[in-house]
């Protein structure tokens, strides 16, 4: 029979991981490792250390493998630290797409982090940062989400950070949001696609 | 009746599309962001491809160079963003689009390009 | 408490959610399925108007509630040659592409996880011996691992119910199969075949020594997961892989919204993900 049985240890190819060295600056120096692999588990394995974020952005900044970035932005998720987060939305303004990308889906887990900022993120100059930040409230578990879409929708002059925000409010606004989506439709009368969104959302609130 | 792959992480924006190119006549499918669209793109083909840009996992430009490298059929691609620089725009040509467009769209503005790049 | 019914809208609107939230969609005939569900839980949170049972499923910061959910709407058995496609496709199309320039003289070698009871891996062992005309060639390693060792004893054990080996061809029951008082007890030789092991995925240490291998088979294990973990999962099953090697989900599960790792491969019998043979750029 050619099915047989040996134990996982033998499968090892490891070069790796010849000094194990789990310690923490070990680890933030192996970031640098000429070996995409060693990389990527030294990017996993600090996980556990706590103060390595600024390590790990730093690693970011010029990371070009996108299998060690995405193990980065995991780890950098878990940790979810302020220097994380500050990390993120430095991404979030990179011309990098992929980069973004995952910085605004690393943010969308860190609610608690997150929430403080998001004020500042809504009412950022760049446009594109606003449209990311409602993108985040997407899956932002916090009580001020309706709060903050119907302040972007009464405010903001961007009628595409405005069309992102109508969505969600459709799925989370309560009565109270009523008006204000009635006043962006007067707002921006004559476009098809607010007014769309807006009537979706207002049906959605009145069946409830 | 012709084949038009919506990649949208909006579900809103997709559906505002699927209603006017349904009522157009076409048969829409839809994908939430780049790899989800190269999955459906390896299941079936399509005649045309509506790609947002920003989107979680492969991004539109992403989307378009991995499409444009497959052995399937090489539809025209049509970008829509929310961005409205040069560079955006020549972005999209070079990853492999046929037109580009800012959001958000009206419908007569959406059904002639789209009729124009058919062939109908 | 008399409970709120679920309306046409309420149903749509935890529709698109729970898509969102995990990939799985419901036809509209799982209407039944679904409401019966959400109304239990309903009930056991204390919630009678479903509205604020879905603003609780949004808002709850532990996501405890859409975990239960979640392990609610999705079937849980396991038996012999469940969603059988996939180990068609891998004796007809993965084993193939696999040996066509393969210069390594070890085994082939399979993860399998959840190892549950064992039927998925000891259904890979019985189909690579009756249907991959290839088998006598190679040698082929099965490791399956679970969290849970009691079912890892269970799956050592190999005894079966009849419901477990229904979907097996008659032939493949009498020829690994004994009957007994308890059950089907699986043959010595197959028993002998795979390596139970215990592994908690989302721990690196665990993970750290399950390199080199040629196929994974994760099928309904993720979706029990909340995003973050199922991203991290994807990555570990990443240096787990050789490169060039595959790996399979469950028939709801879908890569696109887990990790962009991988590279997307269409089989005749199956889609599978594929880890890039060469250092992507």
């Amino acid at each position: 029979m050619a099915l047989i049985k040996r134990t996982p240890t033998t499968g090892r190819t490891e070069t790796h991981e010849r000094k194990q060295d789990r310690d923490c600056a070990g680890l933030q120096a192996r970031l640098d490792d000429p070996s995409s692999e060693a990389r990527r588990w030294a990017a996993r394995d600090l996980v556990n250390c706590p103060d390595s974020s600024g390590a790990l952005v730093n690693r970011l900044r010029m990371e070009m493998d996108p299998s060690v970035r995405e193990v980065i932005f995991t780890t950098l998720t878990h940790l979810g630290d302020s220097t994380a987060v500050a990390g993120l939305v430095e991404f979030m303004r990179s011309e990098d797409v992929s980069l973004r990308n995952e910085a605004i889906e690393a943010m969308k887990q860190l609610p608690d982090a997150v929430a403080p900022i998001m004020r500042d993120l809504l009412t950022d100059e760049s446009s594109d940062m606003r449209i990311f930040a409602v993108n985040i409230l997407e899956s932002l578990r916090h009580p001020d989400v309706e709060l903050w879409l119907r302040e972007v929708i009464e405010r903001d002059p961007h009628i595409n950070v405005c069309a992102t925000a109508v969505d969600l409010l459709g799925e989370v606004g309560s009565h109270d949001a009523l008006r204000s989506l009635e006043q962006l439709k007067a707002r921006f009368a004559g476009q098809a696609y607010i007014k769309f969104a807006a009537d979706l959302a207002i049906k959605r609130i009145q069946e409830d | 009746m012709k084949k038009i792959l919506i990649i949208d992480d909006a579900a809103t924006v997709r559906m505002y599309h699927r209603n006017i190119l349904t009522e157009a006549g076409y048969h829409v499918e839809e994908a939430i962001n780049g790899l989800e669209g190269l999955e459906k793109v390896l299941q079936q083909s399509f005649d045309l491809f509506l790609v947002d840009v920003n989107m979680p996992k492969l991004d539109g430009y992403g989307f378009l160079r991995e499409l444009r490298q497959l052995d399937v059929p090489q539809s025209p691609a049509i970008v829509i963003s929310t961005e409205a620089t040069e560079s955006d725009r020549q972005r999209a040509y070079v990853a492999g689009a046929n037109m580009y467009m800012v959001k958000p769209i009206q419908p007569d503005q959406l059904l002639a390009p789209i009729a124009l790049l058919l062939g109908i | 408490m008399t409970l709120d019914s679920i309306s046409e809208e309420d149903f749509h609107k935890f529709r698109e959610f729970f898509y969102r939230k995990t990939g799985i969609q419901f036809e509209p005939s799982k209407r039944y399925f679904v409401d019966k569900r959400l109304l239990e839980r309903m009930e056991a949170t204390g919630n009678h108007l479903f509205r604020s049972y879905f603003t609780m499923l949004r808002f709850q910061a532990s996501g405890e509630e859409l975990q239960i959910l979640t392990n609610l709407m999705t079937v849980n058995e396991t038996y012999f040659f469940r969603e059988e496609y996939q180990f068609k496709c891998l004796v007809s199309s993965i084993l193939p592409k696999l040996v066509e320039n393969r210069r390594d003289q070890g085994p082939l070698r399979i993860w399998v996880l959840p190892s549950s009871s064992g039927e998925e891996p000891y259904s890979i062992a019985i189909y690579l011996l009756e249907r991959w005309a290839a088998i006598n060639h190679y040698d082929v390693e099965i490791i399956a691992s679970d969290i849970d060792t009691q079912i890892l004893a269970q799956a050592r054990r190999g005894l079966y119910s009849n419901r477990s080996v229904a979907q097996l061809p008659k032939p493949y029951l009498d020829k690994y199969f004994t009957q007994t008082p308890e059950g089907h007890q699986i043959c010595e030789d197959l028993r002998g075949a795979v390596e139970f092991t215990r592994v908690n995925l989302s721990d690196p240490a665990d993970t750290r020594p399950y390199r080199n291998f040629d196929v994974v088979f994760c099928r309904n294990l993720l979706i029990y997961f909340d995003d973050l973990s199922r991203k991290a999962a994807a990555e570990t099953f990443y240096d787990s892989l050789k490169p060039g090697g595959y790996i399979c989900l469950g028939h709801s599960e879908s890569m696109s919204r887990i990790s962009s790792l991988y590279k997307i491969v269409k089989f005749p019998e199956a889609i599978v993900y594929q880890k890039p043979s060469e250092p992507q750029k």
